[in-house]
């Protein structure tokens, strides 16, 4: 989980403006992140399996590599943005959301099991790409439980919002 | 009396601190005291299959997750009577070594470099070092690639099992493995060089003991059945207590250990310094470029050698995968018996892992792991508070001191849910 400052999102409604606002034009993609060992904080990574089936190549999880895609993305000629999600523990109701902008990732430690996402987003702006961080307020991170309710729902609306915006990233891109 | 602090000891992982006691310019205590609770995983598998076992054990840690299951495996396979075939060896070979590149790569460059090029961090240096940061990324992107083809998946793979593999990996997988391990070689090289090349301040010197496994053949290599000490000696892997004298301190959760009532070191360093010679290709000629007597004393060079140790791990790659594609894929050993005791020694990236079982009627009846990082503690200690006293027997500032401190601790890689998290130094 991500400890990072937030933007309020309170709706769906909020939430495709402000991803809208962050990703301009060109492709997205999405890297889901976080523990699915230990319930809503694998709500990043059900996300991004959720959007591998209708885009293969623009959707990733943690358990495909983190730096190792945001690399390739990095490298890619194309006008893109990146979309991390994860669970943040935010000091809201389960499920809430937010968006981070990378400007406003407040995060800068790297450690041995996790290259910070400040670090991908300093590396893809250098590329001029654009990111952000999608947050979701976990209920419980208990070991080996289920996603809670709320979090269920969140990730539903995050998948359709981010699925919306993928199409039309894909259509700009052709 | 005064208190100097370091809020959060970046680059490692961890919950804990390091306090440091002044008087005037003396150094009363140096305490690595551990906050994080302890995770009782050794009393969690009690009365689990082996099986079950295999799965839990390697959540201990998700960088060092093939070294905790290999280190099982090996364990396991004594206890229960199990020869796993020559292609699994080899395969593990594999998973080793993809594993040593991925950790290496995160450590050398995220983590240690920043310290010696005077940087706060990984982020703060991609300004000015863009492309050192990319190779880094490149080298563990392709670590994790090898983790994933020969365990199953990145993080936790459940392929590598009891007396072989679920599934070998596959012909077309292995031949871009060894096409990819070719063509990174040049920034190994690159990276070897730029760690060569900095400054290893010689505060934190002493004289020190190295611990390793003796990987078998006279190889180098990163299992074996016997464990090299600098002092001249050798001793089983089963004798690993004696080795090890593990004790509890009052001021943290870790374990630590002590021999022959000294501290000692296990690493990269450790290895290359009982098995370097071992080494081959370019890593071995770099290897003896660069080795010095600096090394026995300074554990600032573990950055050096995980730099050239990452090189011959790329190296060997291409020889390990047509040693496997040369082989049938063979039927899995199964156990012999269901009675049994035994001991799996691996190293890790971040040094020695111990998993020992005792297992009753197919059960897991008792098991004790000891971890590299927690061999490392007392060392760590140690070797920081010469540094305190040295750096302030100089009259250095706070900052420098801090600065020193930090670059002792993640020399060695800290790699534990214990690692140090802040620094204090309370003046009296």
């Amino acid at each position: 989980m991500h400890k990072l400052r937030d933007t309020p999102c309170d709706t769906e409604a909020d939430l495709k403006r402000l991803l809208k606002d962050v990703v301009g034009h060109g492709r997205l993609y999405v890297l889901g992140l976080g523990n699915t060992d230990r319930a809503d904080d694998g709500a990043g990574i059900v996300v991004a399996e959720n959007l591998k089936k209708p885009f293969p190549e623009f959707s990733f999880s943690e358990h495909d590599g983190v730096e190792g895609t945001v690399l390739e993305i990095s490298e890619k000629d194309e006008v893109a943005s990146v979309v991390f999600v994860d669970a943040a523990d935010l000091k809201l109701s389960p499920g809430s959301i937010r968006v981070v902008k990378k400007e406003q990732i407040r995060e800068t430690e790297i450690t041995t099991h996790r290259v910070a996402v400040a670090l991908m987003a300093s590396i893809l702006a250098k590329t001029g790409k654009e990111s952000a961080v999608v947050c979701i307020q976990p209920g419980s991170v208990e070991f080996r439980g289920r996603m809670t309710q709320p979090v269920k729902k969140s990730v539903e609306a995050i998948v359709k919002a981010l699925a919306e915006l993928m199409s039309q990233g894909d259509s700009q891109a052709r | 009396m005064r208190e100097l602090n370091v809020e959060a000891l970046a680059r490692v992982e961890g919950d804990g601190g390091i306090t440091v006691t002044l008087d005037g310019k003396k150094v009363k205590s140096v305490t690595l005291d551990v906050h994080e609770g302890p995770r009782l995983i050794e009393q969690l598998v009690r009365g689990m299959t082996p099986e079950d076992d295999l799965t839990v054990i390697p959540r201990i840690c998700a960088i060092c997750t093939l070294s905790h299951r290999y280190s099982a495996i090996r364990g396991l396979e004594k206890a229960l009577g199990v020869s796993a075939p020559e292609k699994a060896l080899v395969t593990r070979e594999l998973m080793m070594l993809g594993e040593n590149v991925e950790s290496n790569s995160l450590h050398t460059f995220l983590l240690a470099l920043p310290d010696f090029l005077g940087y706060p961090s990984a982020i703060a240096m991609l300004n000015d070092y863009a492309d050192d940061v990319k190779r880094a990324l490149r080298l563990k992107k392709f670590g994790n690639h090898v983790m994933a083809i020969t365990s199953g998946r990145i993080v936790h793979g459940e392929n590598p099992i009891i007396g072989g593999f679920g599934k070998y990996p596959s012909r077309k997988a292995l031949e871009e493995i060894k096409l990819k391990s070719h063509e990174l070689i040049p920034d190994a090289v690159r990276d070897v060089e730029l760690f060569a090349s900095l400054k290893y301040p010689t505060f934190p010197e002493a004289e020190m003991v190295f611990m390793s496994v003796n990987a078998p053949k006279k190889k180098f290599g990163f299992a074996g059945d016997s464990i090299l000490i600098s002092n001249g000696k050798e001793a089983n892997v089963e004798d690993y207590k004696k080795l090890t004298s593990e004790r509890v301190v009052s001021h943290s959760f870790a374990k630590r250990s002590l021999y022959q009532d000294k501290p000692f070191t296990v690493g990269a360093n450790a290895r290359l310094i009982n098995m370097g010679k071992r080494l081959d290709g370019q890593a071995g000629d770099l290897f003896k470029e660069h080795y010095s007597d600096g090394w026995l004393k300074n554990p600032l060079y573990n950055n050096l050698a995980q730099a050239i140790e990452m090189l011959w791990s790329l190296e060997q790659m291409p020889e390990v995968v047509d040693k496997i594609m040369g082989m049938e894929d063979p039927p899995n050993e199964k156990p012999t018996r269901t009675t049994g005791s035994g001991t799996g020694a691996v190293e890790a990236p971040r040094g020695t892992l111990y998993h020992h079982y005792d297992i009753k009627d197919g059960l897991i009846d008792g098991a004790d792991i000891i971890t590299p990082t927690a061999q490392n503690l007392d060392d760590i200690e140690r070797h920081m508070r010469l540094t305190a006293e040295r750096l302030l027997a100089e009259d250095k500032k706070d900052e420098e001191i801090r600065l020193g401190l930090e670059m002792v601790a993640r020399a060695y890689d800290p790699c534990i849910s214990c690692a140090t998290h802040l620094v204090t130094l309370k003046r009296i």
